[in-house]
């Protein structure tokens, strides 16, 4: 009991970090209000970008800093269609996803099946990492664990709500005309924050194919892409809260693991709905149960808007 | 700012027409450098596409295998866009329709004037249902429509490979990972074309009339105009919400009950081949016209029937949707950038009281 309880914490921390990573980018786009569709197809092309790297050169950070760049370079083509030109965002965002599966696919051809060459290895915290239970899965995970759900998180949040950067880049959002009269450079602010979303896309998409999948396959990504935009609306916009709800989707994700190694009697393909089920039910069940749960988990008053100074 | 490019609040569809075409030559001729750079030719390729697609009697019966599913599929984003509305799970729709199907058509022993018919109301019924939850999130508690009916797509796969693999698995050839062969099957019309083809036809021309000639197509087009003003002069817009997205997920169902019954013949996964995505583009280039589903649907066809011809040429399938997604890409910039034209401002005197604002014709 207590080996399944830190198999499956350890299965859960691993598979949420992924989530929690694509979630804390589209944090990033949302709150200067720009909705980037593209996640599943940037992450896409991160995992395989990630995979391609390390065949060539066995190192798994310069795996994830490709992956971070190919996720960037994908999402200033997306910034450059709907912050600049000012393009509708949901269609060039179907529109990047169908391009990241598609190219990604097309790339990684030759590498289907091909096993991640070099890997994030465990690094146990001394001591810590002996805990029972949640030792192992807290602190004898992999390095880049700690800067998904504690550094990135904390920087993002710090940024948003403690600078006046952070003012700047929330009232792009909420009301960017009102920014614009300030002072405040619109569409720089948006462009370099979606594209910095789409480069944590990205660095997730690597982080998949370095850690908990080590192996390209297309499809490999399988709707997290689209699991971490609904987190985003779940997460109320809020750092932590990306983080939070990535792990807790890592739990649902792990359960149905450990429904397939225990031979529950349900077949595993009922098993592997429950994220995108569990996604659906916790994104609906708040807003239905306590109505004042959309005040307060609102979106950015501007998302999805396109900015035009000169039309009011 | 004499000269100067202003954004004009609407576009006149001839402007649009002919930015939109720019748009999808662009984007051919960036495919066509990829695959030159690639080491393939261009020519010999397009003279493939060409000879496989509209220059024979198969490609032609090809299109309109591939146009049927998309005209469905085309028409039901299109019918929800209508009201705002967007419904991104066509693909699970899709696949609900297959399943609803090939329940009856397996288990149900009798003639095909019976069956079939059964075969799709069960299916539609099915595709109905599979939206059903979304629907009402989206028309009674402001739920994200995108987001819950794409998550289901998901499910809708999982689903139709376990029943294919599972419970429903051919036992009689072993066929892998399918379902037995359909004993009741859509009659054929011309070659390997069947009768979902026109069928499918009539029934976006009936979308059409029904969405810009009836009470009930005014109260959707108001109602995805403005709800406020929509609920103000008394239209149910949750209730026409909801009744516009189940018609969406039927309209998505029935082109499973056709691909299966007509086409495939079998429950399998991966049966829905991405028709349901596509018609998300088939939608956009439709921007909300029912009737312009009939022209989209056919350029979708062909870029997919030209897909097949690229696989044969060591492309994986998946460079269609890279392709399709490019399109999608630069119609989007096109549908923008159509907005932008020259304008002379005239002298300063009368500047500042012209009234700017106004839409003009």
């Amino acid at each position: 009991m207590i080996a399944l309880l830190t198999g499956m914490l350890s299965t859960a921390v691993l598979a949420g970090g992924v989530l929690a990573l694509a979630a804390l980018g589209e944090v990033l786009a949302e709150r200067v209000g720009v909705t980037n569709l593209g996640v599943e197809g940037l992450m896409s092309l991160g995992a395989v970008i990630a995979i391609i790297t390390v065949v060539a050169t066995p190192n798994p950070w310069l795996g994830l800093l490709a992956a971070t760049m190919a996720g960037a370079a994908g999402g200033m083509v997306f910034a450059f269609a709907t912050v600049i030109v000012r393009a509708n965002q949901v269609l060039c965002g179907l529109a990047i996803t169908f391009l990241g599966l598609g190219l990604s696919a097309s790339i990684g051809h030759d590498y289907a099946g091909v096993p991640s060459p070099a890997t994030f290895g465990r690094v146990p915290v001394p001591g810590l990492s002996s805990l029972p239970i949640i030792g192992p899965a807290f602190f004898g995970q992999n390095l880049p664990i700690y800067l998904i759900y504690l550094l990135l998180p904390a920087l993002a949040h710090w940024v948003m709500f403690h600078t006046r950067h952070g003012l700047a880049m929330r009232a792009v959002g909420e009301n960017p005309a009102a920014a614009d009269a300030a002072g405040l450079p619109v569409t720089a602010l948006r462009f370099w924050y979606v594209t910095l979303g789409a480069g944590l896309a990205g660095a997730a998409g690597g982080y998949l194919t370095l850690t908990y999948v080590p192996v390209w396959s297309e499809g490999l990504v399988a709707g997290r892409g689209w699991i971490a935009l609904a987190l985003v609306i779940f997460a109320g916009y809020r750092p932590f809260g990306a983080t939070l709800s990535g792990l807790l989707f890592g739990l649902i994700t792990a359960l149905s693991f450990v429904g397939q190694a225990r031979n529950w009697p349900i077949a595993p393909a009922f098993l592997n709905m429950l994220p995108y089920l569990g996604t659906i039910a916790f994104i609906i069940v708040p807003v239905v149960v306590w109505h004042r749960m959309r005040r307060i988990m609102a979106a950015p008053a501007a998302l999805g808007v396109p900015y035009h100074r000169d039309v009011r | 700012m004499a000269g100067s490019l202003q954004r004009q609040p609407t576009v006149t569809p001839a402007r649009r027409l002919a930015w939109r075409a720019g748009a999808v030559v662009t984007a051919l001729a960036i495919t066509t450098l990829f695959l030159a750079l690639s080491g393939r030719d261009p020519r010999l390729l397009a003279d493939l596409v060409v000879r496989s697609t509209v220059g024979s009697r198969f490609g032609l019966e090809d299109l309109a295998l591939f146009l049927t599913p998309l005209l469905l599929t085309g028409a039901a984003v299109t019918v929800t866009g209508r009201i705002g509305v967007w419904n991104i799970g066509a693909e699970g729709q899709f696949y609900a329709g297959a399943i609803g199907a090939t329940a009856i058509g397996l288990f149900l022993p009798g003639p095909a004037w019976l069956v079939l018919p059964l075969m799709a109301a069960s299916g539609i019924a099915c595709g109905m249902g599979w939206i059903l939850v979304p629907a009402l999130a989206r028309a009674y508690a402001g739920v994200n429509e995108i987001i819950t009916t794409l998550l289901l797509n998901f499910v809708a796969g999982l689903l139709t490979t376990y029943l294919a693999v599972g419970p429903w698995h051919d036992r009689v050839t072993g066929a892998l990972a399918s379902t037995g062969r359909l004993p009741v099957r859509i009659p054929e019309i011309w070659g390997v074309v069947h009768w979902g083809f026109p069928i499918a036809l009539v029934i976006v021309l009936a979308l059409a009339w029904l969405t810009t000639r009836t009470r009930w197509g005014y109260q959707i087009t108001i109602g995805g105009a403005n709800e406020q003003a929509a609920r103000y002069a008394g239209i149910p817009v949750r209730a026409r919400i909801l009744g516009v997205m189940l018609l969406s997920g039927g309209l998505a169902a029935l082109a499973g009950v056709f691909e299966v019954a007509g086409t495939v013949h079998r429950l399998q996964g991966g049966l829905a081949n991405n028709f349901g995505y596509f018609g998300i583009v088939v939608a956009v280039l439709a921007r909300g016209s029912c009737l312009n589903v009939l022209p989209a649907a056919l350029l979708m066809a062909f870029i997919l029937n030209a897909g097949i011809v690229l696989q044969t040429q060591q492309l994986t399938g998946s460079a269609v949707l890279a392709i399709t997604g490019l399109v999608l890409f630069m119609i989007a910039i096109a549908d923008e950038l159509a907005h932008y034209q020259p304008v002379t401002v005239r002298p300063a005197t009368v500047a500042p009281v012209t009234v700017g604002k106004e839409a003009r014709p």
